[in-house]
């Protein structure tokens, strides 16, 4: 019989021995990036590593997805490592690829190396007879929310139904099967440390909105006209006067964009669209900001007689992580990088469709340093891959292992004392509600 | 018999030996100002002088409005009114305001009752009303500003008045019903060398008075419990300006307005902010039309902040319409007094942007309103006063005896004329149906 710390050394082992392939798996991912639902080449490249690690595998799943999985020598719990397989679009990226600005701005390629390092680590056979349940390799698609006019056309074409990788694979059933859930996300905020554990997200909904007016000669006529370009000016304002009354503790984020915003400077403008985010850290408060949001939508319609068309496409929820399975992630990481480089932090006012996950079962989303630059922006690089890469593997097996071993006693025991928000039954009727279209007529 | 020529230099030397008390009586008005409604003093002393002249009146009209009667020849024949404004603007920064009221004669009006007793003073002669037919009508009327709408709303509830204007009061209490022609002269400081002034228009208007409720709650510790009324007003004004682009220049649209309440105190979510606004255009049917546009925005700010708001429509003014015989009977009479060169023909459709509540007698009757010099400074503001009251009083005095004695005369030839010749925008039933269907209450709740 192996001690746990036997089996964590293996597993480190054999990790670091193959370190550099790791590594150069990440790096390779960082110059072929693809968005949400396009990551063919990253997905082909999952499925390639399953193989030769003999891991059996299923693809395709949510367009892209690629889930392995082994089974230890006794039964037990399903834990999921989950690593995303897709980037950003961010023009200005140095990575950034030359055709469709696709970038890993968010360092999501460091995840699928981690999620093959930690395959890798964890596919040893001293490990598995000693392990008890079932370990799922997830490489999921689609966690940025970008791209909506796409993903709606997929949507429209039946390929999908959310716009989320992690939606779309609970919804088709792909998470039925899993107990736990975790993954690690690389940072850039040098405070968080090394490796950091992290309570809460706020969850989003996206909003497609369009202002329909009267155009109209701007010179000539232009009481002829309707302006759909003041109307969602308007609403943007009205939108605004309603910030003093997000609470501080809900983390309200209403990020809007214009993404058409007039035909020519000489036509009044009579198609006007944007996009937004209402984001928050709990369901109540994003339903709250979003009816609010709704409210200054239709007053920026009725502001000039304009209609309004306002679509609330469902995103993600507040991703809650699991205090018990946070307890066994932590001395790990103190472990990896020492006491003093963990940190902590309660709130992000992001979203993950993580969070949809830890609305069902208990999940951890902690952080691993090693990037530079702003999340998101062109300046987002990673620098120490050994951290963001090579620890953040080592963080994963390390807890799999803790929650495995011993007839998996204590995944067992965070199992029992778990209570899941929402069943899946009832994440999918929530979020079939919010999905919603309505037209306002001023 | 006099001719009219003798009967005008007659009137012209009366009014010119009592220049000094005409005069003196102007500015007594312009250092009592008293805002529409209230012209208790002004009345009176209009009322003493008419007693002074021997002019038989009634006061009280309209609240204060004092309508006197000299009757010419047998007293058959047209009535002509020749009117005076007696309220003030409330100006409070004005060199003449009140202390207390801040009421300030910021437009003149004290002017107008000088040269109503001047015009009354010269004509007020034996000679003269012997020489003439019909009736002539001294009217100082209240409240042409509209102003201290909330307060007028209250004499509204309290059934002291039903509108808001005072010559809509006294059309709708029929003190106009026996009128044929009106007519006025308004001080004017814009005039540059000029010094007389005939046609052009005025804008028509709709007063509004708009109510937000919102929700009071601590501005500091729980503005998530409150509804702010403030930024309901705040976000309907920008709504306002943001339909600017599509009013009609001919349309001559002027939307204005004041916040009457913004809040009670700044630790407060503001639950009660109040406005008082006008829509002014030159045609009703353009004033109601955009009256709408501006009610729309009123609920989009309601409907922005989740507030409920009431909107009070108040009938306002209607445009000037300058009869014309009326209007070159003033011309010739200042071409005579004070030289062609110094009088200015304003074109019918040069809409001064203002309004008057003579634009409303003028649907009616043939009126005229035309403008004197004397006056410097933007008017309603505290800038505005009169340097030459040669100008704003004793000449408008001679040129409104003038135009009554051309009217009277040969057995009010010339006013069978003008009545002959005018076609009324409206009636006086028309009128007022107009006006009340105006009065209405809007309620919106922007409420989620």
């Amino acid at each position: 019989m192996f001690s746990i710390e036997d089996l964590k050394g293996k597993a480190f082992q054999q990790i670091d021995s193959r370190a550099e392939e790791i590594i150069n798996l990440s790096k390779e991912i960082l110059v072929n990036p693809e968005p949400g639902f396009r990551e063919v080449k990253t997905s082909a490249l999952v499925s390639k590593k399953f193989s030769e690690l003999g891991i059996p595998f299923r693809s395709g799943l949510a367009l892209t997805g690629v889930k392995g999985e082994i089974s230890a020598a006794n039964p037990g719990p399903t834990l999921a490592l989950i690593g995303e397989l897709d980037s950003l679009i961010v023009n200005e990226h140095p990575f950034a690829d030359a055709n469709t600005s696709a970038a890993h701005a968010c360092g999501h390629h460091c995840q699928i190396g981690m999620l093959i390092g930690a395959a890798i680590g964890l596919n040893l056979p001293d490990i598995l007879s000693t392990l008890s349940g079932r370990l799922v390799f997830m490489a999921v698609p689609a966690e940025e929310y970008i791209e909506i006019e796409y993903r709606n056309s997929l949507r429209t074409d039946g390929k999908i139904e959310f716009l989320g990788g992690k939606p779309e694979l609970i919804k088709l059933g792909e998470f039925d099967d899993v107990d736990m859930a975790m993954m690690v996300h690389t940072t850039s905020t040098e405070s968080e440390g090394q490796l950091c554990l992290s309570g809460t997200n706020n969850g989003t909904v996206a909003k497609k909105i369009q202002f329909i007016g009267k155009g109209s000669h701007a010179g000539g006529s232009p009481h002829l006209g309707i302006n759909a370009l003041n109307a969602a000016s308007l609403a943007l304002s009205a939108i605004h006067y309603n910030r003093e009354t997000f609470k501080d503790e809900d983390t309200i984020r209403v990020h809007p964009i214009i993404t058409k915003g007039g035909e020519a400077v000489s036509a009044v403008p009579a198609d006007v669209r944007m996009e937004t985010f209402v984001r928050g850290k709990t369901i109540e408060a994003i339903l709250d900001a979003n009816a609010k949001v709704d409210r200054a939508l239709k007053a920026g319609a009725m502001a000039v007689g304009a209609s309004v068309n306002i679509q609330t496409i469902p995103g993600y929820l507040p991703l809650r992580q699991d205090p018990l399975l946070a307890e066994v992630y932590e001395p790990n990481a103190i472990s990896l990088v020492g006491k003093d480089n963990v940190g902590h932090i309660s709130h992000r006012t992001g979203s993950t469709d993580m969070g949809d996950v830890s609305n069902l079962m208990p999940a951890i989303h902690p952080y691993v340093g090693g990037a530079t630059g702003l999340g998101h922006g062109a300046t987002y690089v990673v620098e120490n891959y050994e951290l963001a890469v090579i620890t953040a593997a080592k963080s994963m097996v390390a807890t799999a292992i803790d929650l495995l071993y011993d007839g998996a006693t204590t995944g067992n025991r965070i199992l029992s004392n778990h209570r899941p928000h929402m069943t899946r039954t009832e994440y999918l009727t929530f979020m079939r509600n919010l999905d919603q279209d309505e037209t306002f007529k001023s | 018999m006099l001719s009219i020529e003798e009967l005008k230099q007659k009137a012209c030397a009366t009014i010119e030996q009592h220049k000094d008390k005409l005069i003196n009586i102007a500015k007594d008005v312009l250092n009592n100002p008293e805002a529409g409604y209230n012209e208790t003093r002004t009345a009176k002393l209009v009322s003493d002088e008419f007693n002074q002249l021997g002019i038989p009146h009634r006061t009280g009209l309209a609240m204060t409005g004092v309508k006197g009667s000299i009757k010419c020849g047998d007293g058959s024949g047209p009535k002509v009114a020749v009117i005076g404004e007696l309220d003030s603007l409330v100006v409070n920064e004005h060199p003449h305001a009140d202390p207390i009221t801040g009421a300030a004669h910021a437009c003149g009006h004290h002017c107008q009752i000088g040269m109503l007793l001047g015009a009354i003073t010269g004509l007020a002669n034996q000679d003269i009303v012997g020489s003439l037919s019909g009736e002539i009508v001294p009217f100082a009327v209240p409240a042409e500003e509209f102003i201290e709408v909330t307060k007028r709303l209250q004499l509204r509830a309290d059934k002291r008045i039903e509108f808001l204007g005072g010559k809509q009061e006294l059309i709708g209490l029929g003190e106009f019903d026996d009128i044929d022609i009106a007519m006025m002269c308004h001080t004017a400081g814009d005039m540059g060398e000029k010094k007389f002034a005939v046609g052009g228009t005025s804008n028509g208007h709709i007063v509004k008075y708009v109510q937000y409720k919102g929700r009071g709650a601590h501005a500091g510790s729980a503005p998530h419990l409150g509804v702010n009324a403030l930024n309901a007003a705040s976000f309907a004004l920008q709504a306002i300006n943001a339909n600017r682009e599509i009013y009609m220049d001919e349309d001559v649209v002027r939307i204005h307005g004041i916040m009457t309440a913004g809040g009670e105190a700044v630790s407060a979510v503001p639950s009660d902010v109040q406005l008082e606004w006008r829509v002014r255009s030159s045609t009703p049917r353009a004033v109601l039309k955009n009256s709408n546009i501006v009610d729309r925005c009123f609920k989009s700010g309601a409907l922005a902040v989740g507030a409920s708001v009431n909107i009070t429509n108040i009938p306002g003014y209607l445009p000037m319409k300058h009869d014309t015989t009326l209007k070159n009977l003033f011309f010739e009479n200042a071409s005579a007094l004070i030289g062609k060169s110094n009088v200015i023909v304003i074109p019918p459709e040069n809409n001064r942007g203002g309004s008057t509540d003579m634009g409303d007698l003028s649907q009616i009757i043939p009126s005229c309103h035309p403008y004197t010099s004397g006056a410097v400074g933007a008017g309603h503001s505290k800038e505005y006063l009169i340097k030459d009251y040669e100008s704003s009083v004793i000449t408008p005095a001679k040129l409104l005896a003038m135009a009554t004695i051309d009217l009277l005369a040969t057995n009010g030839g010339k006013a069978q004329e003008v009545i002959a010749n005018h076609t009324p925008n409206m009636t006086k039933d028309s009128y007022l149906r107009l006006q009340r269907d105006i009065a209405s209450e809007i309620y919106f709740d922007g409420a989620i």
